[in-house]
């Protein structure tokens, strides 16, 4: 029988690297599309987003995930043909492939969701396959000219493209060199001048200058080599370079000692290549890509030598109860707790994440609201070197996603309205952000758009208009509430900020703040934790609460059966703790509502949870099981509410706080208090 | 000097604390019970998000237990970082007192309010005790060890 392979860690893989590539595929095409609206190439920023998609390809047809091969592919044809022109793009193809860029992130959203990637649009394939290859023969006319690749490398896509023109118009492409020396210099000869005079019966293509061995003739060991686009005759140029007519070397038209065009400019390109790759090996050298599940497991490890620290802490204490010398233990134990904080402190590190990495897709979203909308937007990213746990980033990404909508469909307005209103056509939004303090990261979203309308807002939610901004947001963060009538297109019905404050204050414990001025813009703030704890948990209900606990700490749940059980005679005339078999081993079961003296009602329970407490199995007695969570655990820091067995609380979604237990804790002392006949 | 303070009830008694002390003021409708806590701590609630132990100050005064009513609130101060909500039975009024309004508490106010009475106020027929928020949620540190 064959092996099946599981592609299931491919595709997780897979993952991890294709939001990289996509991340730097969307920036370079961005930087491509920006330059050309300035009527610049950018050949470099081409050969990036070409790496990207061939990776990125390679790596879909890996896991099988043809879609992305598809739009990838054609992508990739592109921006190869684009790249052999000299990196040469037009606007309407930076424009499509940015959309395929699009697409392709959906697509890799949907695996990550673990769903299959939706075919590929067949308009987007079809006008992918119909764009026109940009003309590589005219630069490969260019490339015809029998230039070195030391010197053809220097040249720019511009430059091959203003050569291969001037071949095409049939006139002559020329190269002089010019050396200087202090006999020229005397003469009046310097590469200054050289230009000067050459540039009244040529068209200076470009002067590259080269280091060659210094001899009598050059005693500078440098040269130049111009290269030029003669208008006069060989013997008007040469002299104007201050060199003899067959010192000039005539590039064009081709002739015997032309070079094989791919060669040519082969050359020059696999130098970029190896120059890019080992840029990026300086780079990624000193980076790991780590999933985070495995941070977390190292963190659990921790966790592990941080109880058996308490229990080696016991020890001593009981050692010195009996009168040992323990004061060089206590010591050490000192020492070793501050270590374990330290290397806590060091692994939570290890999740955080560069808030600008977290950003760098807002650049993208703007480009398709703008077009979306026909407004003019410009975007200020300043995240300075702020960072973020990975999982406070992934949860707060959606509602930044969310401001940055509405800022443009909703806050900006169109160009004309903005001129009529004194305020430049583009509005500027700004995203920046900073750590608040060692445990806050503090981040503003922007705009210099209308302001929020308080009456219309007002008049939306049928109350009087709110006097105070913190009012006004309380408003605007009723579910459902819409400022705008018509749905849009980007933000869909609704301005979403009831789920931004879902995210930030519910989900993260931080806080949303915003101040606006009609006619100025508004800023809305978030304060958010810098990390949080995710915990998968158990959620289940006990005397009429409703209580979570960490599926990590949780061995077994037990269906209780009190005929089984045999309760312990008790020395107070208080019940006995009920204790029943399990595996040739004695568990002891807790009634968690008695061990919280929460009321009754009657029903006995069903359901048992079992945790070890050093070792030692303990069941607790709990009403009924309500089902299993990712919950973000909040610490309950203050003395009046931090309780033996409570770790904290979270919000299940209801907007009331649940108690996480520490169900080993609170066994240890539960047993304790029995064992001592004192009620916890 | 004057400055604004936030007037509430607590039985028959009307008390009041700086605005400046106050974070929010919200409406109640009960707290999360925590086990162990101390009897006059309601549990905790969510108030804008941010999860803060809940003082029922009826408890923490010595008053008997009232049904709910929906006057009921809860006024969220801080104190040395530590935000702390308090359960009150009403709070309506925000009023600008005058420093010199302020007298220390009669002795018999002190004992009785085991100096959770800072100093009291005469406006008028009203007499508002000044509350001494530090002490009324304990002069505790954050790590539990006692100050």
């Amino acid at each position: 029988m064959t092996k099946r392979v599981d592609l299931g860690d491919f595709v997780e893989a897979f993952l991890g690297e294709a939001e990289d590539l996509l991340r730097a595929l969307s920036a370079n095409l961005l930087t491509i599309e920006a330059g050309l609206r300035e009527g610049r190439q950018n050949p470099r920023a081409l050969r990036e987003a070409f790496r990207a998609t061939h990776t990125l390809k390679g790596l879909a047809a890996m896991v099988a995930i043809e879609p992305i091969v598809a739009i990838a592919h054609r992508m990739e044809s592109l921006l190869r043909a684009a790249d052999a022109a000299g990196g040469r793009m037009t606007l309407p193809a930076a424009d499509l492939l940015l959309g395929a860029t699009r697409e392709l992130e959906r697509r890799v959203e949907s695996v990550a969701k673990g769903k299959p990637a939706q075919a590929p649009p067949p308009d987007l394939i079809e006008r992918l396959d119909a764009l026109e290859r940009p003309e590589a023969d005219g630069a490969r006319r260019a490339s015809r000219l029998a230039l070195e690749p030391a010197i053809a490398g220097k040249l720019g896509p511009l430059e091959h493209e203003q050569l291969a023109r001037a071949v095409a118009e049939g006139r002559r492409v020329v190269r002089a060199d010019f050396t200087p020396s202090p006999g020229r210099s005397e003469a009046g000869l310097n590469i200054t001048s050289v230009r000067e005079r050459l540039s009244r019966v040529a068209e200076i293509v470009k002067v590259v200058p080269r280091s060659v061995p210094a001899t009598e003739e050059a005693p500078g060991g440098l040269s130049f080599a111009l290269i030029l686009v003669a208008s006069g005759s060989d013997e008007e140029v040469a002299a104007a370079a201050g060199i003899a007519p067959q010192e000039l070397v005539t590039l064009s038209p081709a002739g015997a000692n032309v070079l094989d065009a791919d060669a040519l400019l082969a050359a020059p390109v696999e130098d970029e290549l190896d120059e890019g790759r080992s840029g990026d090996g300086f780079q990624r050298g000193n980076v790991v890509r780590v999933e985070v599940s495995r941070v977390d497991e190292a963190m659990e490890r921790l966790s592990a030598l941080i109880v058996t620290r308490f229990r080696m802490a016991r020890a001593v204490a009981k050692l010195a109860e009996r009168g040992v010398d323990v004061r060089e233990v206590a010591g050490i134990l000192a020492e070793n707790g501050r270590q374990l904080r330290d290397m806590r402190a060091a692994i939570l590190h290890v999740r955080m994440v560069p808030v600008a990495e977290i950003l760098e897709r807002i650049p993208l979203l703007v480009r398709g609201l703008r077009r979306a909308t026909g407004k003019q937007v410009k975007v200020v990213m300043d995240a300075g070197s702020a960072e973020l746990d990975k999982a406070v980033a992934e949860r707060l990404f959606p509602a930044i996603v969310h401001l940055v909508r509405n800022a443009v469909d909703h806050a900006i307005e169109p160009p004309d309205e903005r001129r009529a209103a004194g305020k430049p056509e583009e509005g500027t939004l700004t995203i920046s952000c900073f750590e608040r303090s060692s445990t806050q990261l503090e981040l503003t979203v922007a705009d210099d758009g209308a302001g929020v309308d308080r009456e219309r807002v007002a008049a939306r939610a049928g109350v009087s208009p709110p006097e105070s901004d913190a009012a006004l947001l309380e408003l605007l963060c009723r579910p459902g509430l819409s400022s705008r009538a018509e749905a849009t297109h980007t933000s869909g019905r609704g301005m979403g900020m009831d789920i931004v404050r879902r995210v930030a204050v519910d989900e993260l414990g931080g806080e949303v703040q915003m101040r606006t001025r009609p006619g100025h813009g508004t800023a809305f703030t978030l304060r958010v934790p810098l990390t949080i704890s995710i915990v998968e948990s158990f959620s289940f209900e006990a005397g009429g609460q409703r209580f979570v606990v960490p599926v990590a700490m949780v061995e077994e749940i037990l269906e209780l059966d009190r005929s089984r059980a045999v309760r312990a005679p008790s020395a107070n005339g208080r019940e006995g703790v009920s204790l029943f078999e399990r595996r040739g081993e004695v568990v002891p079961v807790l009634d968690l509502q008695d061990v919280f003296s929460l009321p009754r009602d009657g029903r006995a329970p069903q359901k048992a949870l079992l945790v070890r407490r050093g070792g030692e199995p303990i069941a607790f007695a709990v009403d009924r099981m309500l089902g299993q969570q990712e919950v973000v655990l909040r610490p309950l820091e203050d003395p009046l509410v931090k309780k033996v067995g409570i770790a904290g609380a979270t919000d299940l979604g209801d907007g009331q706080p649940t108690l996480v237990l520490d169900l080993a804790a609170l066994g240890g002392a539960a047993l304790a208090a029995a064992e001592t006949g004192y009620s916890a | 000097m004057s400055a604004l303070h936030v007037v509430f009830k607590v039985g028959s008694a009307e008390y009041a604390m700086p605005a400046a002390d106050v974070l929010q003021m919200e409406s109640y409708s009960g707290a999360t019970p925590v086990p162990g806590a101390a009897p006059f701590v309601a549990g905790i609630v969510q108030v804008r998000g941010r999860v803060v132990p809940l003082l029922d100050l009826r408890a923490r005064f010595g008053l008997p237990a009232v049904e709910s009513t929906i006057d009921r609130r809860i006024v969220v101060g801080q104190h040395d970082g530590r935000p702390v909500g308090l359960l009150v039975d009403s709070a309506r009024e925000v009023l600008d007192i005058p420093e010199e309004h302020f007298r220390p508490p009669p002795q018999m106010v002190a004992d009785e309010a085991a100096g959770l009475v800072k100093a009291v106020a005469q406006i008028g027929p009203r007499l508002l005790m000044l509350l001494d928020f530090a002490k009324v949620i304990g002069q505790e540190t954050l790590d539990g060890s006692h100050e």
